[in-house]
């Protein structure tokens, strides 16, 4: 019927506003190995509990946000701004 | 009126008689009466037919866990089956119809399976229709799917309106009896946002039905009272008529409101039903508590109910559920239904006491069999007497009701819906709420409460923490004194041994007690195995009567606890919900949003037949008289265009306005093929992988000015395309200077092709744009004669001269008309995407359908576009693994029939000449195919294993669909003007 | 040939003929409402949304952290072109044709919209002056609230038709009216 998702720049929106592209993960530098690439492109946790997703904003600020929440009961315990997240993590 | 609608008393409107009918024949009940009400008020207590065994059943709630008398209610499109005579609220027009049975209610010849009910217990599906299997489809299933179901569904389409809408507040308040409104009131008077939902027309629950005084007024009035205070307050949104059937992540309430469903023919302007998801910072649970049916022989004769709707129907609507009214109880409801009965002058013929002793009250003069049971019941379509059995003696009392009371179950549904498990109490001998956390909480007997005066005080302090919570400040709920209630406790007693007919659990599916003793016996022993394989709980009531006692029976015949055993899983809904409401206005034109380009005007009026492309409708092609197929014109079109001039929408591509200093350095990562030395006044056509190294989009992006661009994409991908660069934009590179937006609605964007383009171009363009000043692939913003800025980008997707104007969307009807005026004396028609389609398969340019998210550049002959000298582009670190790079790749080639007039379809499997078709000798497909008007036979572009080295090779094009086989020709994917000369011109 | 541009609004097809005196619940549409889109650069965010707010003739719509949408009902497509021109930091590109803009008010107003959005327009949750993107059913709109029982929505024009017939839909419980506005 619903979920709900507060965007940080747009408050709390149903779900259906959003696209999910899937698990939070650096994209190797040009320089690193093969192996680094291939766990970026192809190789996910996908682990039952505590997640963190990238989160696109479709139908809002078009901002892509991370979603940290527990995939098994929804639960979501922080949603950042993709960008903020990663320059906050440099 | 009649014998069983009493002189007075009673919540109905005797003021207000409304005329119905059930079965053809007419009655008569009361503005606030429900169906089934009226029904026991006119001596009609056979409502339905069991599922089984077609057994005659009557009411035994009052309402919505109603397993009985179900009814389909109207009639023609508007009939709706299974719905709760319980519930449904009486309405002058009303007509409804019994269901399972024929010839009729009183006489179903489908009683016969009762008489074969020894190979009917539980399993007898799944054993029975084992095998053969090849029966199963032929005879099998036919056979169950017409002996399955209750109602029958029309197969008209539905005349009514339903809708969606959202709600918020700070709580949610779900029942409206004491506990419902005391909380509701509460936190309304504390300033928050209060939304109260009854599925019950009028607020009060157990208000309306429980003879008690509050505050020196009857319960009703007292509820009236609390009613009319909370409709006074603007921060209180009161909705009757509405069931909240689920809770939903967040805190997000799933809710039906039944808008219209009382009235004859519903207004056309309003929704009969709507569907609210209803999004509450606090929620208060305060359904109330079931009481349970007794589980003993013959407990389901039309008659038997519970002692609640017994009480129901009596104090709310005015109606004895008989005339000489027998209980049988285990606790202390069973004797205030014979304490109000008999205050209304209705004879109570016994009182059968399950207990040995007890201390409850029996109205004066009224017998009690201690330590009694209930074995069997007589009657055919009624009671008319029961065997009650004591300490080994057997003795028939004559009733024509009989008033059962096992005990309450609170309502906890809801609750449960996201995962918690109820919790078993022995103290309370029932299943209670689970802990969900603090932001919903059940209230009053839901929360196990065990006084009306309980409940109002609890539903207060609830509200009233809830309140405080949310930073308002916490009203002092004044709770009245309650005069004269009863004592709600009961004795466990979870069926009678020694039944003399079958001792029904869940009424509706016919599943009694024998039947869960043989699961057991069988090893279906985990609940949720018993509940699949009796069926128990898996009618349309989802056993709200019959889980706890399932489960009761369960753990007695195992000697555990019934925490031992636990509960089924609760989901939504709690009541059964309508499609048409979880439809709400998505249907027909409203099903889905549809996308128009500004040129649809200028199309309709050129003939267009328009064909669905994602949301849009695009002009597929242009019919003119006297053409018999589409064929005709797409081929009309297409050598049109070859030798004059043709005009094609493409307002549908999307568009994105880049800016930044960064912006070329971000297209360069973004394409694999180079962009950061595009001319300012030029167009590019890209590439954009995916980071596996395959083909994501094409299109061309042009530099309007240093740091502006303005990218197309193809019309599929504009939305994938947009978030795609959103992503590298925020994640990947955010230290770039870009930002971009979507033009895509801002401009009609229409292509002009054809030799004669260019002289009709120049009819309507004020700027020069001879081929010196307009070059190929030249971009720039020109002025219309008459002044309207354009942009003109010469780009071809036909191989012929060809230029893109862009307008103002607002002007590109105006404009296409210009264009198509100006073009007159040269031949210009209009040609759609089938059109655009032959075109670009002529000159071999690809689309969606070659890239198809498994070719790569170099797979389409693109390799030269791999700028593998750019430090880093998106797919350029995976496009050189292995594989990628393998030399049996399928790779774009052309294809042509050795026959000419032989034709193939996309689709079709590519095999080497003569070989079977067989999966390993597979070699690859045909992408893209038509019948090229230029050449005169079928044409296509196919991906063919190492195809670039067998261009001559005679191959086999196999389509198992259609069942053909056609020999052709490998080719270079070009088939017109290989060496590009007339897009120069 | 000099050519004379006949200017098109999405809805004509949807509103001509079809206008009715205005009911207490009437929903508008501009004729030719001048609607940029504004990009801050990176860092300038701040400084362009205080800027935008402070132009004369413009009301600035959020969109995102560093997008808004400038509308003007009453200047000219230029004269709002210059304003936003010298705004340093900002990237403009003119939208006008590419959104429909529907004001719609009355007292049912919050209840007509409560059907086609999910958000919480109670005025303590969503105050006159305050904008947002938001799904309107299957589309992504604008939403600002210009008065207590007044709204603006802003659409894609190619949109503009569903929304357009699904908004009159939704407000037919409450007589909902529809006309052009403007010239």
């Amino acid at each position: 019927m619903a979920s709900l998702i507060t965007c940080p720049h747009c408050g709390t929106r149903p779900k259906e506003e959003f696209s999910v592209r899937g698990a939070v993960i650096a994209r190797p530098s040009a320089s690193e190995k093969d192996e680094a690439w291939h766990r970026y492109v192809y190789v996910r946790d996908n682990p039952k509990g505590r997640y963190q997703e990238y989160w696109h904003h479709a139908a809002g600020c078009r901002r892509w946000l991370v979603v940290n929440r527990d995939n098994l009961t929804h639960e979501v315990f922080g949603v950042t701004d993709a960008q903020a997240s990663r320059e906050g993590s440099r | 009126m009649s014998a069983y609608r009493l002189d007075a008393g009673g919540l109905v409107n005797r003021a207000n008689p409304l005329t119905f009918t059930f079965d053809g024949k007419s009655y008569t009940g009361f503005d606030g009466d429900t169906l089934a009400s009226a029904l026991i008020a006119n001596d009609q207590m056979l409502m339905g037919r069991s599922f089984k065994y077609h057994r005659p059943r009557g009411p035994v709630t009052s309402g919505s866990a109603e397993p009985n008398a179900l009814m389909t209610i109207g009639s023609g499109a508007r009939s709706e089956p299974n719905v709760r005579a319980t519930v449904a609220e009486l309405y002058n027009g009303l007509t409804a119809v019994s269901q399972n049975r024929w010839p009729s209610l009183a006489f179903d010849l489908g009683a016969v399976n009762g008489l074969l009910s020894p190979f009917l217990g539980a399993g007898f599906y799944y054993k029975t229709f084992m095998w053969p299997a090849m029966l199963w489809e032929k005879l099998y299933e036919p056979l169950i799917r017409r002996a399955a179901g209750l109602g029958k569904l029309t197969m008209e389409a539905d005349p009514d309106r339903y809708e969606k809408a959202w709600a918020h507040c700070d709580l949610l308040v779900v029942g409206s009896g004491p506990a419902g409104l005391m909380a509701a009131l509460s936190a309304a008077r504390a300033g928050a946002r209060v939304l109260i939902a009854d599925e019950s027309a009028r607020f009060g629950g157990s208000l309306l039905s429980e003879n008690v005084v509050i505050g020196g007024q009857a319960a009703s009035d007292y509820a009236a009272g609390l009613v009319e205070e909370l409709a006074s307050f603007p921060n209180v949104t009161m909705m009757p008529r509405t069931t909240v059937f689920g809770w939903y992540d967040d805190m997000v309430f799933g809710a039906v409101e039944r808008v219209q469903k009382h009235v004859e023919t519903p207004s056309p302007d309003l929704p009969v039903e709507c569907v609210w998801r209803i999004v509450a910072k606090r929620a208060i649970l305060a359904s109330g508590a079931e009481e349970r049916p007794l589980v003993f022989g013959g407990n389901d004769r039309p008659g038997v109910m519970t002692a609640n709707a017994a009480r129901t129907y009596l104090n709310r609507y005015g109606v004895a559920a008989g005339s000489k009214v027998a209980v049988f109880t285990n606790g202390g409801s069973g004797y205030r239904t014979a304490g109000d009965l008999s205050a209304r002058g209705v004879e109570v013929t016994a009182i059968i006491d399950a207990r040995a002793t007890s201390t409850d009250p029996a109205p004066y003069g009224v017998r009690v069999i201690h330590g009694g049971a209930v074995v069997a019941t007589r009657g055919r379509n009624r009671i008319d007497a029961l065997v009650a059995e004591r300490a080994g003696f057997e003795e028939e009392i004559a009733c024509d009701a009989l008033a059962m009371a096992g005990g309450w179950s609170p309502i906890v549904h809801l609750m449960c819906q996201r995962g918690a498990k109820p919790v078993w109490s022995d103290a309370a001998q029932a299943f209670l709420a689970p802990d969900v956390g603090s932001g919903f909480v059940a209230a009053g007997s839901a929360g196990c409460a065990d006084s009306i005066a309980a409940c109002l005080r609890d539903g207060a302090s609830k509200a009233a923490a809830f309140s405080t919570e949310l930073g308002f400040a916490a009203y002092a709920a004044n709770i009245p004194e309650v005069e004269g209630e009863y004592d709600p406790d009961f004795a466990p007693l979870w069926y009678v041994p020694g039944a003399k007919d079958k001792a029904f659990v869940d009424f509706q599916n016919d599943v009694h007690v024998s039947d869960l003793g043989l699961a057991q016996r069988e090893g279906f022993r985990h609940i949720e195995h018993t509940k699949r394989y009796t069926t128990s709980g898996m009618a349309t009531d989802q056993g709200k009567l019959g889980n706890v006692a399932t489960i009761g029976i369960v753990a007695a015949m195992r000697g555990v606890s019934p925490a031992e055993i636990g509960t089924t899983t609760f989901r939504p809904f709690y009541t059964p919900v309508s499609m048409g409401a979880l439809a709400g206005t998505s249907r027909a034109e409203h099903a889905a949003p549809v996308r128009t380009s500004p040129l649809y005007g200028w199309a309709k009026k050129n003939g267009a037949t328009f064909v669905e492309s994602g949301l849009w409708y695009r002009s597929s092609w242009f019919a003119r008289d006297g053409e018999k197929t589409w064929r005709d014109s797409v081929d009309r079109e297409v050598r049109n265009v070859r030798e004059n001039a043709g005009l094609c929408d493409v307002s549908t591509l999307g568009k994105i306005e880049i800016f930044g200093t960064g912006a070329a350095e971000f297209l360069n990562r973004v394409y694999s093929n180079a962009f950061l030395k595009l001319p300012v006044g030029k167009a590019r056509y890209g590439l954009m992988l995916r980071e596996d190294g395959m083909v994501f989009d094409d299109g061309t992006t042009s530099r309007l000015s240093e740091n502006h661009y303005v990218m197309t994409t193809t019309t599929t991908y504009a939305t994938e395309v947009m978030a795609h660069l959103e992503f590298a934009s925020q994640t990947f590179w955010p230290h770039l200077d870009v930002r971009f937006v979507s033009s895509s609605d801002q401009w009609a964007q229409m292509s002009l092709a054809g030799p004669k383009a260019r002289i009709i171009l120049a009819r309507i363009v004020e700027d020069d744009i001879s081929d010196a000043a307009m070059p190929f692939l030249g971009a720039k913003v020109v002025t219309l004669k008459g002044g309207l800025k354009a942009r003109l980008f010469r780009i071809s997707f036909s191989g012929e001269l060809a230029y893109e104007l862009a307008v103002p969307a607002g002007y590109g009807e105006a404009v296409a008309d210009a264009i198509m005026q100006a073009g007159r004396e040269d031949g210009i028609c209009a040609y759609g995407v089938e059109a655009l389609n032959v075109l670009r398969i002529e000159k071999g340019f690809v689309t969606h359908a070659e890239l198809e998210g498994r070719t790569t550049p170099d797979d389409l002959g693109y390799g030269k576009m791999m700028a593998m000298t750019k430090p880093d582009f998106i797919g350029k670190r995976l496009s050189t693994r292995f594989g990628l790079t393998a030399a049996d790749r399928l790779q774009l080639v052309g294809l042509k029939p050795v026959e000419t007039d032989k034709e193939f379809m996309a689709g079709a499997h590519l095999l080497k000449d003569g070989a079977a078709a067989t999966l390993a000798g597979d070699q690859g497909f045909v992408s893209s195919a038509c019948y090229s008007p230029t050449l005169g036979h079928t044409i296509g572009l196919g991906l063919l294993k190492s195809g670039r080295e067998r261009i001559g090779e005679k191959i086999t094009v196999w389509d198992g669909l259609r069942g053909t086989e056609v020999a052709a020709e490998v080719c270079l994917p070009v088939f017109v003007d290989p060496q590009n000369t007339k897009q120069h011109l | 040939m000099a050519l004379t541009l006949l200017h098109r609004h999405a809805l004509e097809d949807h509103i001509l003929g079809f206008e009715t005196s205005a009911n207490p619940n009437h929903l508008s549409v501009a004729r030719r409402p001048v609607i940029f889109s504004v990009l801050a650069h990176a860092g300038q965010e701040q400084a362009v949304g205080l800027a935008l707010k402070a132009a004369p003739d413009i009301a600035p719509r959020f969109c995102g952290p560093a997008e808004w949408l400038a509308v003007s009902l009453t200047a000219g497509s230029e004269t709002v072109a210059g304003h936003l021109s010298e705004i340093s930091g900002a990237s403009v590109v003119d939208q006008s044709d590419g959104k429909v803009l529907m004001a719609i008010s009355g007292p049912s107003v919050r209840q007509i919209l409560a059907k086609c959005v999910g958000v919480d327009l109670h005025p303590q949750a969503f105050a006159p002056g305050h904008s947002a993107n938001m799904l309107f059913g299957h589309v992504a709109v604008n939403l600002a609230r210009t008065g207590p029982d007044a709204f603006e929505i802003i659409t894609p024009r190619s949109f503009a038709g569903s929304v357009y017939e699904d908004l009159m839909e939704m407000g037919r419980e409450f007589a909902l009216t529809a006309s052009f506005s403007g010239g």
